[in-house]
């Protein structure tokens, strides 16, 4: 049972690896925005930290989240998109297997071996540059395995967050424009396009508790001692109950989309 | 022998939206929906004894693949009963298709970028294959579609003949009971074609497998099999052997005449003129005309003076063009 899942994972993970010149771009890419970033927000901090969050933390919270955008970015899985509008998505309903968890694996799958082919060059260049600009050590060892659990969840819940895009396109066969909208909330409230930490704090104390914020946001504010271990324990375990949530909706969701489904092209 | 797949009045309706273009068409097709109704399937009854291999013909869009999609489980009917080994494939799907193999010939089923053996090592944990039985099946599919070659490499870089054999393996590992086949042979060249009738043929005999297969090809069903059933426009028009089609139209000759002299027009009890052009002339019987060429050589010779005659009965496709315009098509 898990284990056809498992293979689906596996063999989307290894297809991933294949592209490795992709990644080499994209590196780059992330490598010019974390700069970027660093240099925008901090002529944009004039006091030396804002809603007590200091350069030296900022600078880290954003080299993270260049380094781990693979993983934060919404997208809806390869090919997903394109098989449910010209129909080769077929395949999918005459295999003994459930088609939420087939898409689901698929989607971990890519999004884990696209972030592990780009994270550690990013980190390493981001340790090795200058004072004022680079990535610095989490605060504690505990903390760091918090971030990494926070990673995991934030691996697994932006996936649950792209499969509402995957329902949305079987309901208007619309892929780019499902994709859109879905992502532009996501990207929005996770904190990838402003770091959570520099928005006013009536507006993080909403953010805090939905669950774009447990894609990236948890994990990068645990590792740079801006969330406690305690207060971050209680925003693990809310995450977690997000993912369930999310997950079981979107089950039903495309359950029922594809209850009424009509499969394109002959 | 009893019927493996029992189709009983099935209809099938497409709803499609009059879709918006343009800006913000997205939010428009999501929010106002206009509607127009398309009949794919009429009423469609037919039945397929266990262990056949049945040709599904009929021209483009008269819904032979909408039919395959709803016996693999693919699409539900608007109404109608279908019952395929003792199960209805929309209701518990998951269970349902563990007895089958569906191929699309223009889709793939295979993993893109890995090696084809990994996708069929997924499929394996997919159908719950024993180890034992997993490896006498690759043996088989290996040796008769010659796939040792292609096993390694990813399938992007397969040839479409390559990819079409690589297909046809990957839904038979778990050896279904039965196997849709919606143009199989599509884009094959002869070679590739008559390895892959061959198959067909050889895992029709050994497995005992029931075979449904879609193919604009009329060769495909000349090769393979003597029944056929043929939908237009949604309803079946003939279920039978096609041998019967076959005779019924292969009474009907065509004549091309070479005369000695121009004659302005040629005018033949019996017969119809289907084209004139000065010394030459195309001819054929009427129905109500049974050819015989002693009649016939005796019949023109009496009226025009002839050099030479050369007689030709319809191929299989121009039977099938004059059945698509029998049934008006
Ligand atoms: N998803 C769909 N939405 C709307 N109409 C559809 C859909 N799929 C098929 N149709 C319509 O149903 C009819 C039957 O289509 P179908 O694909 O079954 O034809 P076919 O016999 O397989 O044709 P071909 O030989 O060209 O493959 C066509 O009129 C087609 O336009
Ligand atoms: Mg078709």
């Amino acid at each position: 049972m898990g284990k056809s899942y498992f293979g689906i994972f596996k063999m989307e993970f290894k297809g991933e690896l294949q592209y490795r010149a992709k990644a080499i771009s994209g590196i780059a890419t992330q490598f010019f925005w974390g700069l970027l970033q660093i240099y925008l927000y901090s002529a944009f901090m004039k006091s030396d930290t804002i809603n007590g969050l200091t350069i030296a933390q900022m600078t880290s919270y954003i080299w993270l989240g260049q380094a781990f955008f693979a993983m934060r970015y919404i997208v809806m899985g390869k090919r997903i998109g394109t098989e449910i509008t010209n129909g080769n998505v077929c395949y999918k309903f005459v295999r003994p297997i459930n088609i939420y968890n087939q898409w689901y694996a698929e989607g971990i799958g890519q999004k884990l071996a696209s972030t592990l082919l780009r994270f550690l060059p990013i980190i390493i260049i981001a340790v090795l540059l200058p004072e004022n600009l680079n990535l610095h050590a989490p605060t504690s060892f505990v903390a760091f395995v918090l971030f990494f659990l926070g990673l995991i969840l934030g691996l697994l819940m932006s996936h649950a967050i792209s499969m509402f895009a995957v329902f949305l396109t079987f309901k208007t066969l619309s892929e780019k424009g499902s994709i859109g909208i879905v992502s532009s909330i996501s990207n929005l409230l996770s904190g990838l396009i402003i770091p959570l930490p520099l928005l006013p704090e009536s507006i993080q104390n909403v953010l805090n508790y939905l669950p774009f914020r447990f894609i990236s946001d948890l994990p990068f504010r645990l590792y740079i001692g801006n969330v406690g271990i305690n207060e971050g324990l209680i925003y693990l375990a809310i995450g977690f109950a997000w993912l369930i949530v999310l997950i079981l909706l979107g089950k039903f969701l495309i359950n029922t989309a594809l209850k009424k489904a009509v499969i394109q092209g002959g | 022998m009893a019927s493996i797949i029992d189709f009983t009045g099935i209809c099938k309706n497409f709803k499609v939206p009059e879709r918006n273009t343009g800006r913000f068409s997205m939010f428009k097709n999501f929010f106002m929906r206009k509607h127009k109704i398309i009949n794919a399937l009429k009423n469609v009854t037919f039945s397929i004894e266990e262990g056949d291999i049945v040709g599904y013909i009929g021209p483009n869009g008269a819904g032979k693949s909408t039919t395959i999609k709803i016996m693999s489980g693919i699409l539900t009917p608007s109404s109608g009963t279908c019952i395929i080994d003792g199960l209805v494939p929309w209701q518990n799907r998951k269970n349902f298709v563990k007895n089958i193999g569906v191929v699309f010939g223009q889709r793939s089923q295979l993993w893109w970028d890995v090696p084809v053996i990994d996708s069929f090592e997924l499929l394996k944990d997919i159908y719950k294959i024993p180890n034992e039985q997993f490896k006498e099946t690759l043996e088989i599919l290996n040796k008769s579609l010659n796939l040792s070659e292609l096993l390694g490499r990813p399938l992007r870089q397969l040839s479409l003949g390559q990819k079409m054999k690589c297909e046809l393996a990957g839904s038979l590992l778990h050896r279904p009971k039965i196997l849709f086949l919606d143009e199989p042979t599509i884009g094959l060249d002869a070679v590739t074609k008559l390895a892959v009738r061959d198959f067909i043929k050889y895992i029709n005999q050994t497995w005992h497998t029931t075979i449904i297969l879609t193919t604009h090809d009329m060769s495909d069903i000349e090769a393979l099999t003597n029944k056929i059933i043929l939908i237009g426009k949604g309803q079946i028009l003939y279920q039978g052997s096609f041998d019967n089609i076959k005779n019924k139209y292969s009474s009907i000759k065509t004549i091309e005449i070479e005369f000695a002299k121009e004659y302005d027009s040629i005018e033949l009890e019996g017969y119809e003129t289907i084209e004139h052009n000065k010394k030459f002339a195309t001819l054929k019987n009427l129905p109500t005309t049974e050819f015989h060429t002693k009649n016939f050589v005796n019949q023109i010779s009496e009226k025009y003076e002839i050099v030479d005659f050369q007689v030709t009965s319809l191929g299989v496709d121009e039977i099938l063009a004059k059945l698509y315009k029998e049934y008006k098509l």
